[in-house]
């Protein structure tokens, strides 16, 4: 007992201590940037504007150094709403993913969950909006009793991830610092879904949205507001101030690193540091270090050539691999460095054979795992890396990439091997066996097997791996041609069933860990391109689409259902391996390289960036856990 | 005028009848003119025109071309040799070392540079390879019947020769452009031609009915003017349904194309029927019981169809510029088939410009073309005017 | 004179509503909407969409309404201003489009200056050296730039310009003085990435425009009085431009109906390579992500504009020229 006291209090002297040596530290390197209205009286010093307990940067872990302040980060974007890129960046989440991929609380001080269905959150006393005000549980609240729950701003419904088999949670307001939400079932979408790249935000600034909201809003005021904003109504109002991911509003408080105080349209968004932002560094500065995020709308066509006389700091976004040799010309000139990171798809180029096409022909034989497997064997990969990628990315099928704790070597290589005997012999047993005479195999009614590939055009590498495809394949009998048409003509022919095949990137998420959703390799969404209507039947609760009448495929939702129910890390482990297995010997999609290079072009100067990194929407959320909060000017 | 007439009171008229050639003589030449058919004159006018005669004798010859093009191009469409991705022109040398020996090339060396993240080609002195004629090459079916695999200069894609170059996938970039021209060249053909169509039609009604159908054609043409054209091309191109095969599209695309063109034609069309239909010999024919179709198309329309022409071979290079332009928005067609517009559409990068120039070329033939349609036109268009 | 005025605006009336049918109609017509495409951009960038959302959104914007409901709608707001709602933009299309014209106007009127101050020199010489070696090369020359795609030529002067001069790649300002007040760096700096659109733009004109001043002017030369003229001694320049140079002007009179609409449509594939501040890209994006009333909304602008500019044109050309006021009218 004693010696527990003893603990206690050598631990409380010893955070007293580390706490005043912060604040003296903090107190001596006051951010240059906001002094002067801090000797205005405008602002409190950093000690008052952080919260009681930041959130500390493990300089040490990440390998970063610390910084010092100042200085604009300018990037290039290619389109007005790209601004919404920010939030993806800067990825201020409740929970977010550390660089090994767990889950850890950013803006939370704390999470708790209880039988994978009851989830408490803790805020951090004293963490304050960019306006100053304090975030608390009524910011929770507001979102959840005010809006979705709202007769008339509600009609939008209940976010998916907060269903559970149609099931909303219970929410709960513990204190003025605690929330809690319980669903009936496990819900293990939801943390992910608050860790998101566009996330799930279940939290509003309830003192600044309040001005906006019938209820609480002065009548004739928001009806100012209404003709102000060109609404139809208030409800149009309120969606309008409050966007997040897209933060066109300058006057809507953010708990971002940096906050937009350009008001649209214009072409470029000066984005300015949030003085009250609750991360820090190693020695306790407040974070973000650089002042001003800068980004200046061009055409996304001459984002290259602009990148590459250096008039970007940080750029990936817009740039491809091919563009690549320009880059690195211009290094020297431009005073920047091109790093090449890793492309974070499942398959950089992959054929999803549509299961549910509407030509019973070629159903049945798209339906046939062994012409699934044949097609795979088919492919060079050997000749696609050298030829397209300057033989840097790895030959694999569609499946996650070696830097996933899920990875194993044989899902990459399971019918990936260039083997046109055996790609042959598989298709003589089908019954393909007669040949047209310029070698093409015949169905036994004597109709060519030719499949037009259906591409949504998105680039020119798409046709370029498909040319080489086409002669692969005509190695083994099978003759394809590419039909390019625009993206959303693409979709709708693979969503109806008029696609053979169709091409597109691989897994979105191939770094996954168990607690991520294996969704993609499921029949769960009408986008999935190999199962376009097996996805809708499920996403539509049976209202729309075909149930699944492949047993192999059902096999994958009852295991994704499986995921769903199970709550300990390794039992979702043992899933998600059965899961990519069987995916990978069922070859549902036909994966070509991965870990292909995504060029990331760095201002010299600018420090923290790692060299090597995963470049990808889902779970890093671009740059995001590789935190440019903690980016610096070396100048 | 004669010597021969006396004065009023003591008429004497000669009984002889009156030869006008008599008086005046013409020289041969004048007799020349003078006896010339419409077409003669016009032909005489368009040769003095050296520029418009040159520039039609080069289209003919591109034309033919595009008949023959399995034959003059080195390699077939698709043929590429993954070893030889973004090679530079190769330059023909007749010498080595100083002993003559023929048309040849020099081999490349190819080195991996992982610093700069290019392939990098150097020609290696000791590996020749010859240029050979009329031989053996790529197989292919000529007009798509006849199998045959003879080429005017024929190459082994295992040891290419890339007189402009190749792209990135190692494919012969003059092969391409050979082929792209069927496309590129005839695109403008039919274009024009359905533009013509339409625009003498409606012209001709407004034109000759005047009244109430010149209002609604007046109306139709300046709805349609009106509208600016790229993003109606734009428009239209995205009407077309995606399961058409390149061959519809590409008829798709010449019909758009076609569309918007013809309200000038119909405008000119019209302007000339207002003043030529009160002509006497119009009036006459109407007398005669001439129904209007036969009058506009048998006494009107050849009044002024040389003129049409003229302006029509003017509008031709707007099409083929059509063309380039919707492939540069990504509508129209796209690899792999093959035009000069997805051509260009394809070096349309900085990456292109600054590290494989050679890929622009394509916009050679471009220019050339067009400026050809231009003066062969222009040319046309004076000649059109014979007497001028 | 009044009585032709009024029978020429009478008559604008059905044009117009016949533009703005034909306008939505094909806008309408590609098969999918904004939301649609919006969600497949979502899923190319690796998003997940919820399908619900979408269906909210559709109804949100009146999509489920009939087609021609939102016709009347969307033509009813038109003469009010009221151009509709920018899905892309989140904004009401007449700010999106306002905030881009002023540089637009900028770029066409240089280029028109340009166009001109190229084109009547070489259009004179052409027509009083008909034949020659001169007129084949000039007409070449102007050609040239009519027969160059645009957006090669654009890039090509923009990668020079910039591995040359170091003109900042792209737009029409450095993009430090975006939303900087009016000051004389910024002046420069306009200056300085102005000339490649201006010469791009402008060279693609000039073909058309030495061609008709070369024959409007030989037309005029071969009239008697001409001739009369020159039998009487007057001195060659003054025997033309006198009267044949003026009276080959006619065509400009003519001409202000399809400058009118340039002004604001902008040359569009150039802006979209060169990565200009201006209308036209606008109206390309909005077309090809189905952002409807955007681009309707524009496009009707530009058929009005075309509208006004002809009947402009014909009135001028009615007052100058008193046969076509009984005939009806020429346009263009």
């Amino acid at each position: 007992m004693i010696g527990l006291g003893w603990k206690y209090l050598i631990r409380a002297v010893c955070s007293g201590l580390l706490f005043v040596v912060i604040a003296i530290s903090a107190q001596a390197a006051e951010i240059p940037f906001f002094q002067e209205k801090i000797d205005a009286g405008k602002l409190p010093p950093m000690a008052e504007r952080l919260p009681d307990d930041p959130l500390f940067i493990d300089f040490e872990a990440e390998k970063k150094i610390e910084g010092k302040y100042g200085g604009d980060l300018k990037l290039l974007m290619g389109k007005a709403k790209d601004i919404g890129q920010i939030t993806v960046y800067t990825y201020a989440r409740l929970v977010g993913y550390a660089t090994d991929y767990s889950l850890k609380p950013d803006i939370l001080k704390s999470f708790d969950v209880k039988e994978g269905r009851q989830f408490t959150f803790r805020l951090r006393p004293g963490h304050r909006w960019s306006d100053g005000h304090l975030l608390t549980a009524e910011d929770f609240r507001y979102f959840w009793e005010d809006m979705v729950k709202h007769p008339k701003l509600g009609r939008k419904g209940v976010p998916a991830e907060m269903l559970v088999e149609g099931k909303e949670p219970t929410f709960e307001v513990i204190d003025h610092l605690t929330v809690r939400y319980t669903w009936e079932k496990p819900n293990p979408a939801f943390l992910p879904a608050l860790a998101k790249p566009s996330p799930l935000y279940i939290y509003r600034p309830a003192h600044y949205m309040r001005q906006f909201h019938e209820d609480y809003a002065d009548a004739t005021d928001l009806l100012a507001w209404v003709a102000y904003a060109k609404t139809r109504d208030w409800t149009g109002l309120h969606t309008r101030m409050q966007r997040q991911r897209r933060p066109e509003n300058p006057d809507l408080p953010t708990l971002q690193a940096w906050q937009n105080t350009t008001r649209p349209p214009s072409t470029r968004f000066v984005f300015e540091r949030n003085p009250f932002y609750h991360r820090v560094d190693s020695a306790g500065k407040q974070l973000p270090y650089i002042d001003r995020v800068i980004m200046t709308i061009v055409s996304k066509d001459v984002i290259p050539a602009k990148t590459g006389t250096g008039e970007s700091d940080l750029q990936a976004r817009y740039l491809r691999f091919d563009n690549v040799p320009f880059l690195k010309q211009g290094e020297e000139k431009g005073k920047y460095k091109t790093h090449l990171w890793a492309l974070g798809k499942g398959s950089q180029i992959a054929l999803f054979p549509n299961l549910n096409t509407n030509k019973p022909q070629w159903r049945k034989l798209v339906r046939d795992v062994r012409f699934r497997r044949a097609l795979s064997l088919g492919i060079n990969r050997e000749e696609i890396n050298e030829a397209i990628y300057f033989g840097l990315a790895n030959p694999s099928a569609n499946t996650v990439m070696p830097q996933s704790r899920l990875y194993r070597a044989e899902y990459a290589s399971m019918w990936t091997d260039y083997d046109r005997e055996r790609a042959n012999s598989l298709l003589d047993e089908i019954g393909l066996t007669e040949r047209a005479g310029d070698g093409t195999r015949l169905f036994p009614n004597g109709d060519r097997v030719e499949i037009t590939i259906q591409s949504s055009g998105e680039s020119t590498e798409e046709t370029d791996v498909l040319e080489l495809i086409a002669d692969h394949y005509r190695e083994i009998g099978i003759k394809i041609f590419v039909r390019a048409s625009q993206r959303d003509i693409f979709r709708r022919r693979a969503y109806s069933g008029d696609t053979v095949i169709s091409v597109f990137n691989g897994l979105d998420n191939a770094i996954p860990s168990a607690q991520m959703s294996p969704k993609e390799l499921a029949p769960t969404a009408q986008p999935q391109l190999q199962w376009p209507k097996w996805g809708q039947y499920l996403e539509t609760n049976s209202k729309a689409g075909e149930p699944i009448d492949l047993d192999e495929a059902d096999e994958q939702l009852g295991l994704y259902h499986k995921w769903m129910s199970v709550t300990s890390y390794n039992s979702k482990e043992e899933v998600w391996h059965k899961m990519l297995k069987n995916y990978a010997d069922q070859v549902f999609s036909i994966g070509t390289v991965n870990n292909s290079r995504q060029p990331v072009v760095v201002s010299k100067d600018l420090r923290n960036v790692p060299e090597k990194g995963i470049y990808a929407w889902d779970p890093t959320s671009y740059f995001g856990i590789y935190k440019p909060d903690t980016f610096w000017f070396d100048r | 005028m004669s010597a021969k007439t006396k004065l009023p009171e003591n008429h004497y008229v000669n009984t002889e009848p009156f030869d006008a050639r008599s008086i005046e003589v013409m020289t041969p030449e004048q007799e020349k003119v003078f006896l010339a058919s419409q077409m003669k004159l016009m032909w005489w006018k368009f040769k003095r025109h050296k520029l418009a005669v040159a520039s039609g004798l080069f289209l003919l010859l591109l034309y033919t071309m595009t008949v023959f093009a399995e034959f003059l191009a080195p390699f077939s469409l698709d043929s590429r040799n993954s070893k030889y991705i973004y090679a530079p022109p190769h330059s023909i040398h007749l010498y080595h070392e100083g002993e003559f020996i023929g048309p040849f090339v020099y081999d490349y060396d190819r080195e991996l540079n992982l610093e700069k993240m290019q392939r990098i080609y150097t020609p290696n002195k000791d590996r020749i390879i010859k240029l050979e004629f009329f031989c053996s090459g790529d197989e292919y079916y000529f007009w798509s019947i006849i199998p045959a695999d003879n080429h005017l200069l024929c190459a082994d894609i295992e040891k290419p020769v890339y007189l402009l170059g190749s792209d990135r996938l190692g494919r012969d970039l003059l092969s391409r452009i050979i082929y792209g021209a069927r496309i590129s060249l005839t695109i403008g053909l039919v274009g024009i031609a359905i533009s013509f169509t339409l625009g003498i039609i409606l012209g001709g009604l407004a034109g000759y009915y005047g009244g109430w159908v010149d209002l609604v054609v007046q109306r139709l043409i300046e709805v349609v003017q009106s509208l600016p054209t790229l993003p109606l091309w734009l428009v239209l191109a995205a009407i077309m349904p995606a399961s058409w095969s390149p061959i519809l599209i590409y008829f798709g695309i010449t019909v758009i194309l076609g569309l918007i063109d013809w309200t000038g034609l119909a405008r000119a069309v019209r302007s000339k029927l207002l003043s030529l239909r009160e002509e006497d010999y119009v009036l006459a024919a109407r007398l005669m019981g001439a129904s209007p179709s036969r009058i506009i198309g048998l006494h009107l329309v050849p009044g002024f169809m040389s003129h049409l022409i003229a302006s029509a071979t003017i509008t031709i290079p707007t099409m083929i510029l059509g063309e380039t332009a919707l492939s540069f928005l990504g509508l129209g067609l796209r690899s792999p088939t093959v035009s000069w517009g997805v051509l260009l559409n394809e070096a349309q990068n900085i990456d292109v410009v600054a590290l494989t120039p050679w890929l622009i070329l394509p916009v050679v033939p471009v220019i050339l073309v067009i400026l050809a349609f231009n003066f062969f036109g222009d040319g046309l268009r004076d000649a059109a005017d014979p007497y001028g | 004179m009044l009585l032709y005025i009024c029978k020429r605006v009478l008559y604008m009336i059905p044009t117009l509503v016949l533009i703005s049918m034909l306008v939505f109609f094909l806008i309408e017509l590609p098969p999918g909407d904004f939301f649609e495409s919006y969600v497949n951009e979502l899923l190319a960038a690796g998003e997940t969409v919820d399908p619900k959302h979408i269906e909210f959104l559709r109804e949100e914007y009146g999509f489920d309404r009939p087609l021609w409901e939102r016709y009347i709608k969307w033509v009813s707001g038109l003469p009010f201003g009221d151009f509709g709602w920018s899905f892309e933009y989140e904004l009401p299309v007449r700010e999106v489009i306002g905030d881009r014209l002023f540089f637009t106007i900028m770029v066409t009127f240089f280029t028109i200056i340009f166009t001109w101050l190229v084109a009547f020199p070489i259009g004179i010489y052409s027509a009083t050296h008909q034949y020659s070696w001169g007129d084949y090369g000039l007409t070449f020359l102007g050609l040239l730039g009519l027969a160059t795609p645009n957006f090669l030529l654009a890039l090509i002067m923009m990668y020079l310009a910039n591995q040359w001069f170091g003109t900042a790649i792209g737009g029409l300002v450095d993009p430090e003085y975006i939303d900087q007040p009016l000051s004389w760096a910024k002046v420069l700096s306009v200056l300085e990435h102005l000339w490649i659109p201006v010469i791009v733009i402008g060279t693609s004109g000039t073909a058309a425009m030495i061609r008709r001043v070369r024959a409007n002017l030989l037309d005029e030369l071969r009239k008697p009085y001409v001739t009369t003229a020159r039998a009487k001694g007057v001195p060659e320049t003054k025997a033309l431009m006198k009267y044949p140079f003026r009276m080959s002007l006619n065509f400009f009179i003519a001409d202000i109906g399809s400058i009118l609409p340039q002004v604001i449509s902008g040359a569009e594939v150039v802006a979209i390579v060169l990565s200009l501040e201006t209308t036209g890209p606008l109206l390309i994006q909005a077309l090809q992500s189905q952002d409807m009333y955007l681009a309707g909304s524009f496009l009707m602008l530009l058929g009005f504009l075309t509208v006004i500019g002809v009947l402009i044109s014909d009135i001028a050309l009615a007052f100058l020229d008193p046969r076509i006021r009984l005939q009806g009218g020429v346009s263009r």
